[in-house]
């Protein structure tokens, strides 16, 4: 009797306890995030003026936002966006994979190797980004290079020239990130069982093949993560495009992403410059929401049924 | 050692088979750390000698550079200002986070589920799409131009990571720890502070560690939120100081290494807490 008259006392203390341990996280959490992106989308079905929600409009923004003139933008932002993912898929990803085998094979020095991998990845994109443009700007330490081992002739303009400006992006950001499929693909290779791989050898199975037919199969939890996490990150482009080419993607909106866009939506200078359009940049808003929570769930799913259990 | 490293092939022959991973390793460190080298030994030369003498050191060490930097574009505000917003962040969010993640990982309560699964929806939440309303919300708090409104804003952002981590941790703590405690009288904060929260101190590093990276790093939030150059954090500042001195780039190559500094000199002491970190946490950015 006394036992449960306690047990409930301590039940009821943990209670009151629980609410109030979790609330000054939740409420700083509810209102600068869960709150702001609600009215957001909310907001995206709304009239505004300036900052001010005027009457409701259904999904008019909507139709806007997907015909002329801000239809070419969207779907520019969007090839770009898409572009990048498949770039950093390829580039970051694939040859990620590549260098965690390689220092999975031979162990020694991984440390080292790991840590400079993964140096760029603390710096901020805003550095990366002034540092690369730097580098790559005609008369910069790349043209200079190119010149004198005679790949290249005269002035660098790859940041300049909307043929090539994206993959320039691209590539900066899978020298940025590059440590992080090394660090995680190590840590899955960390976890299978060696034995797997003796018993591979013993078969016969070159490093090739033990790659392929091996471990890639039982990696699906670390390429779901890393595939994941690019996606999101992908579609969340801003700063390098900001520092290197500017808020309009130059040159002619060539490295437009959809944040980018939506910032000049929402901050001004989309058209003439300090205009607004809240109700289309919510619009946008609500459909990169729509792309991203949909992707990641999708990409999730995926993973997590192709996950082989040993 | 991993398994496979063991190998009857004679020594030199598996010397030669290893070359052509080596020189692929060698060569991204050297795409890694050339840029880097080039950073640091353009910060001592003029604009002219960066164009004479590319790959050189300096003639002269002269600090030109980095004082002109530091009082041009007053870095050293800049500096000050990010150091308490990171700092404020970091603390902020380790507080109540792991007030939060105690009684959702160690008391048998109902709703626990539910409120884990609000936080670590979070870990998703593209939250630089909700910035119109989060920019009307922080001018009608009075957030606006202030640290106090970008301490505020990244701790939201990064409650939900460092939930999901403190959760991680305390869940696998065995439950005798707090019952001897609370047999000995001790109360619920007692119990986290000074049981709980010693006994996680990986995932406080770890919380740490990626919540000031991202926090010192970003630059879409001061972007929106900060107008006055007083108040304008590191990378922000980096960005106009770009634009502005685009011509002077031993300036510009200047201010860039002075703004990494902090980064670098945390990185090589805690490498190994940063690797293992993103190997057991998952991702950050």
């Amino acid at each position: 009797m006394s036992t449960l008259r306690r047990t409930s006392s301590l039940r009821r203390t943990q209670q009151r306890m629980a609410v109030l341990f979790t609330l000054p996280a939740l409420a700083v959490y509810a209102l600068f995030v869960l709150y702001p992106l609600g009215m957001s989308l909310w907001g995206s079905f709304f009239v505004w003026k300036g900052l001010r929600m005027v009457e409701f409009a259904g999904l008019s923004n909507f139709s806007r936002l997907f015909v002329f003139p801000s239809g070419a933008r969207l779907y520019g932002a969007l090839w770009h966006n898409t572009a990048w993912f498949f770039g950093i898929m390829l580039f970051q990803n694939g040859i990620g994979l590549l260098f965690a085998w390689l220092l999975f094979l031979r162990d020694r020095g991984a440390a080292f190797f790991q840590s400079v991998f993964f140096f760029p990845a603390v710096l901020s994109p805003v550095i990366v980004g002034a540092l690369w443009r730097l580098l790559l700007a005609p008369g910069g330490v790349v043209e200079w290079a190119l010149n004198g081992l005679g790949l290249h002739q005269g002035s660098l303009t790859v940041l300049g020239n909307s043929h090539t400006a994206l993959a320039m992006l691209i590539a900066v950001d899978a020298w940025n990130w590059m440590g992080l499929p090394v660090l995680i693909y190590t840590a899955g290779l960390r976890q299978i069982s060696g034995q797997i791989f003796e018993a591979a050898k013993l078969d016969g199975a070159g490093n090739a093949r033990m790659l392929f037919s091996i471990a890639l199969p039982l990696l699906m939890p670390a390429l779901g993560t890393l595939t994941t996490l690019s996606f999101i990150n992908t579609f969340n482009q801003f700063d390098i495009v900001y520092v290197m080419q500017g808020v309009q993607g130059n040159p002619s909106y060539s490295t437009d992403t959809l944040v980018t866009y939506f910032y000049r939506l929402a901050f001004g200078a989309e058209g003439a410059v300090g205009i607004t359009d809240i109700g289309l940049a919510l619009a946008l808003g609500t459909v990169l929401f729509l792309i991203l929570s949909i992707g990641t769930l999708m990409m999730l799913r995926f993973f997590d049924r192709r996950t082989v259990q040993l | 050692m991993s398994a496979l490293a063991i190998s009857q092939r004679p020594a030199i022959s598996r010397q030669l088979a290893r070359l052509p991973g080596w020189t692929v390793l060698v060569v991204w460190t050297a795409a890694v750390l050339l840029p880097l080298y080039i950073l640091i030994v353009s910060c001592f030369k003029t604009t002219a000698e960066i164009y004479d003498n590319r790959l050189g050191l300096p003639q002269s060490f002269a600090l030109d550079n980095f004082i002109n930097a530091w009082t041009r574009a007053d870095l050293g505000q800049n500096f000050i200002n990010s150091l308490i917003v990171t700092g404020g962040a970091v603390i902020l969010t380790i507080v109540v986070s792991a007030m939060a993640a105690y009684p959702l990982s160690r008391y048998k309560l109902g709703w626990n589920a539910i409120m884990l699964g609000l936080f670590l929806s979070g870990i998703m939440l593209p939250i630089r799409l909700a910035s119109v309303e989060l920019f009307t919300l922080m001018r009608n708090l009075g957030l606006l131009d202030s640290l106090t409104g970008l301490i505020l804003v990244y701790s939201a952002i990064r409650i939900p990571f460092a939930v999901f981590i403190f959760a991680n941790f305390m869940r696998v703590l065995p439950s005798e720890l707090d019952e001897a405690a609370r047999m000995d009288g001790a109360g619920e904060v007692r119990i986290l502070f000074q049981i709980i929260l010693p006994m996680v101190k990986p995932a406080v590093s770890i919380v740490a560690i990626f919540t000031a990276i991202a926090v010192w790093n970003d630059f879409f939030f001061p972007l929106i939120f900060i107008f006055d150059d007083r108040y304008k954090t590191v990378p922000l500042a980096i960005s106009v100081f770009v634009g502005q001195f685009r011509t002077d780039w031993g300036l510009v190559f200047a201010s860039l290494a002075i703004s990494m500094a902090p980064i670098l000199i945390m990185y090589c002491l805690l490498a190994r807490q940063i690797r293992e970190g993103v190997g057991t946490g998952g991702g950050m950015k």
